[in-house]
């Protein structure tokens, strides 16, 4: 035995949801049509994207692109731009490199002692 | 070994949803005769009976969801609710569009001397009276009343479809219901009630 509601709005509210609407053959072909197209076009995107994403995932995926890509940038940088503090760690002006070691002093007070005798 | 398939029929929306996501569209078959007739039904209510109308909005939904279908993430949200969101938010801005809003005081008391629309139906036009009723309520009230007893969704599913508090929908819902009875009062006799 069934419970049937007594509220009158109640059994109007149970008919409507007896009675949902039958969806148009047109309408349903209308919206698997746009499914096939909205799935093609990502497949045209995934297609044309292929060979970059294969090679993202042989490098180990976005990270590690992401990381190898600053270095790069960085290496491009420091070889363009050549920071001031790396001056003082050059080897490649040999003149400047001799013109430093030569000015330095390395025992000061030898100058005073040969004076004293 | 591969391991068999289960029927789609039986798998949940959101399985469907990541399925047609990779490629199967027979997914997005199954879930379109399972969801398109609900969303159809809720338009044309929502729509006040503009059924070409409806069936647009209908279209308009399932192609969104089609598009988001590659990033659900299963367990965020039910593919149903998200559906109705869309659906509300796509209705409610034909209806300001086409300036057949209902402002929200508009319905919340009907007059006691209202002409009736339903005067002229008879007993077996009952859901059609419910219809024509529903007509009169405010957009945000004939929303929840709808999805509460007609979808039968619960009322946190329902607020997150309207982007309200729970308490707000029971409210919603409250009130709906109160002036779906005040409407309906003079037809108790011909809707075929003591």
């Amino acid at each position: 035995m069934t419970d049937r509601p007594t509220d009158p709005l109640e059994t109007l509210f149970a008919q409507a949801r007896q009675a949902p609407p039958d969806l148009p053959d047109d309408l349903f072909a209308r919206i698997l049509a746009d499914a096939e197209t909205v799935d093609q076009a990502r497949h045209k995107t995934v297609a044309k994207s292929g060979w970059w994403r294969e090679l993202g995932t042989m490098l180990g995926g976005w990270p590690s692109v992401a990381g190898l890509a600053t270095a790069a940038v960085a290496g491009v940088w420091i070889g363009v731009a050549q920071p001031v503090g790396l001056n003082d760690f050059t080897l490649i002006d040999d003149s400047e490199t001799a013109t430093e070691f030569d000015l330095v002093d390395l025992m000061p007070g030898f100058d005073i002692l040969a004076a004293e005798g | 070994m591969q391991m068999p398939r289960a029927p789609l029929d039986t798998c949940p929306d959101a399985a469907l949803l990541v399925a047609y996501g990779r490629g199967d569209t027979e997914a997005a078959r199954v879930l379109t005769a399972r969801l398109a007739p609900r969303v159809l039904g809720f338009a044309t209510r929502m729509l006040k009976g503009d059924r070409a109308e409806a069936e647009d909005v209908t279209q308009e939904a399932m192609l969104r969801l089609w598009k988001m279908a590659p990033s659900w993430e299963q367990g965020a949200a039910r593919v149903s609710t998200w559906l109705f969101r869309v659906t509300s938010n796509l209705c409610l801005d034909r209806l300001r569009k086409s300036g057949r809003a209902t402002p929200l005081d508009d319905a919340d008391e009907p007059e006691d001397d209202a002409p009736t629309v339903l005067a002229r139906l008879e007993t077996a036009q009952r859901h059609l009276a419910l219809e024509t009723a529903l007509d009169q309520l405010s957009d945000r009230q004939r929303q929840a009343v709808i999805l509460r007893h007609i979808e039968g969704m619960a009322n946190p599913d329902i607020a997150q479809v309207m982007d309200i508090s729970t308490e707000a929908v029971e409210s919603l819902t409250a009130r709906g219901k109160r002036a779906l009875t005040a409407i309906l009062a003079p037809q108790r006799e011909e809707l075929g009630y003591d």
